[in-house]
């Protein structure tokens, strides 16, 4: 029972994941005409006779469903005409920079948006609590797009302070401490997008679960013992918080990567956003198919990756009988 | 329940800035056709032109009337988010009841396909789908209300097992009532506060997708809408004209969504006795 009870979400996430991958498969086929004429019809590219009988050769050995498991797992992902280079090898180009963004965006915002939740929901009914409460529920209300383009008309165009494009300064060979330098100075913009936009979400989940659990028994009994507040709030209350938080973070994902594709276009950051929006422009399927394919299956592990370790480390579900 | 709700919605500042904001984009998506004063697809004017008494907003690159742009644009982005919203609320409410009160394998099937839907990011569908088969918005925006309904049924389903229970609900059973009849008329009046959460948060993330969506170019150009037109604002963002051009839609976005956030999060405040402000807690 328990075992099948840790492992639920795990089997939504590979059927999901089965799911996606189905869907990447048949979609294209549903399209009239075949294969390669459903792909390429529409594309601003010419093809070319040779690129043509080439693709269909590539294509004519079309085993099914299996087979385009097989090709997805060789790196076989086709041949971009659109960016003259293979599919695979744009994907990881772009792949490292959403990392880098995505990854310390949500990390400085979980960080910063749980601490800032704890001290305050810790401060209930004081001036400062409803005044950054109310601040956030502002915040929760702007979206990326519009944060995003105005801290570039700012800090871009009106003052300087940042480039306005790129993940760094091209043809310039430095040291590594002025690469490092240069590399966050693009990544300033994006990046305050995003963590204005994922702050107070995981700000308002923080303080609304510590409210709760601050009503809880053993915290009065925490209090009672004299033990000091800091310890309470962070040993005693914090901890069962920050269950309801990891589990609004899945939840709360498909909002997000949303946000970070359009915010990567605003300040044209290399990553997938970029990539995709290049590729819907220039209408190259096989491109726009990979990234939502890859970036999806991404998504999910991640989500599921996170689940389980959660699973191992709260003490109320591993030892749930 | 619902009387006193009102009455509490009706003194907190957030649900009476929400709504009425919600209203005059309302208000402004019903009557904008008749309030524009130029065709926005007109492109007779000269470009790039600041802002006159003739045209309130300017003229953009396409030598089109900004503000009459914004009107449609409004009108588009504002339809969108309601019709999904209301799809996956039908949606989501009757899968919700359904599973809830029937049960078993019914039960267990569709909260199976509402735990996998709920895992699959949604923009990645609507993204491969627009781009493969350029569909109309409308059909997009049931789409969207097809993989977004899981969250309402789960809240719609744990309310029904606990209204299961009840003692209404035992008599209607007891007398013999339908499922049909229970559904109608003891099951679904009794959960309406969830519905407007659930509305709220599904109009909310339809606006803000219809506005990706647009910005990465998947709908119609010839189709207004403020992601569309915040996509090429943006082109000339250097230029003098960001003020006019660039932040009325960047501005009209914000306050949309902001408005719909806002009812969301009073309602959910209301809603959930532990969040209650610490002064009413004696009296709850």
């Amino acid at each position: 029972m328990t075992d099948t009870r840790r492992l639920g979400p795990v089997i939504a996430f590979c059927l999901a994941a089965l799911t996606m991958t189905y869907l990447s498969y048949v979609l294209p086929t549903l399209l009239p005409g075949d294969f390669v004429t459903a792909m390429y019809g529409g594309s601003q590219v010419p093809l070319t006779e040779e690129q043509e009988s080439e693709l269909r050769r590539h294509y004519e050995g079309d085993t099914g469903f299996g087979g385009y498991l097989k090709r997805l797992a060789t790196l076989e992902w086709g041949y971009s005409y659109a960016f003259l280079k293979p599919v695979s090898a744009l994907f990881f180009e772009a792949l490292p920079w959403t990392l880098l963004l995505l990854g310390s965006a949500n990390l400085l915002a979980m960080i910063l948006g749980f601490v800032l939740g704890v001290e305050v929901a810790w401060r209930r009914g004081s001036r400062l609590e409803k005044g950054v409460v109310g601040g956030m529920t502002l915040l929760e209300g702007i979206p990326e797009i519009c944060t995003g383009v105005i801290l570039l008309v700012l800090f871009s165009y009106q003052w300087q302070w940042f480039p306005a494009s790129g993940a760094e300064t091209a043809y310039v060979t430095s040291g590594f401490f002025e690469r490092c330098i240069d590399l966050g100075r693009h990544l300033a913009l994006p990046l305050t997008t995003l963590i204005l936009a994922y702050l107070p979400g995981n700000f308002l989940v923080t303080r609304n679960s510590m409210i709760m659990v601050m009503k809880a028994g053993y915290i009065t009994t925490a209090r009672a013992k004299g033990l000091p507040p800091r310890r309470i709030r962070y040993v005693h209350a914090a901890r069962n918080a920050l269950h309801v938080v990891v589990t609004r973070f899945g939840l709360r994902l498909a909002f997000m990567i949303t946000g970070a594709l359009v915010v990567e276009r605003i300040t044209a950051y290399p990553g997938l956003g970029t990539l995709l929006f290049d590729a819907i422009r220039a209408r190259d399927l096989p491109v726009i198919q990979a990234v939502v394919l890859f970036s999806s299956l991404m998504i999910l592990a991640i989500v599921s990756g996170l689940e389980i370790a959660y699973r191992f480390i709260d003490p109320r579900i591993r030892h749930a009988r | 329940m619902h009387a006193e709700l009102s009455r509490r919605l009706r003194r907190d500042p957030f649900f009476l800035i929400g709504s009425g904001l919600a209203l005059l984009f309302l208000t402004v998506s019903v009557l904008g056709p008749a309030w524009a004063p130029f065709d926005p697809w007109d492109i007779s004017f000269s470009p790039l032109a600041p802002p006159s008494a003739e045209h309130l907003l300017g003229i953009n690159d396409g030598g089109q009337d900004i503000f009459s742009e914004l009107l449609y644009a409004i009108r588009n982005t504002f339809s969108f988010g309601l019709l999904s919203g209301v799809a996956a609320l039908g949606l989501g409410v009757c899968i919700g009841v359904i599973s809830g009160w029937i049960g078993g394998m019914v039960d267990a099937v569709l909260m199976r396909i509402a735990d996998i839907l709920l895992a699959i990011p949604a923009i990645m569908i609507l993204i491969l789908t627009a781009a493969l088969f350029r569909p109309a918005p409308l059909s997009l925006a049931l789409l969207l209300a097809a993989l977004m309904w899981p969250t309402i049924s789960k809240a719609i389903r744990a309310q029904t097992l606990t209204l299961k229970h009840s003692l209404s609900v035992k008599a209607a059973v007891q007398m013999g009532g339908g499922n049909f009849y229970i559904m109608g008329r003891h099951l679904l009046p009794e959960m309406f506060p969830l519905y407007l959460i659930g509305f709220a948060a599904k109009t909310r993330m339809a606006i803000f997708m219809e506005a990706s969506l647009a910005f990465l170019g998947l709908f119609d150009p010839a189709r207004k809408s403020l992601g569309l037109m915040i996509s090429y604002a943006l082109k000339y963002y250097y230029m003098e004209i960001w003020w006019h051009w660039l932040m009325p839609p960047i501005i009209c976005l914000s306050l949309l969504i902001m408005s719909i956030a806002f009812v969301a999060i009073s309602l959910e405040k209301m809603l959930d006795p532990r969040l209650r402000e610490p002064v009413l807690e004696g009296t709850v």
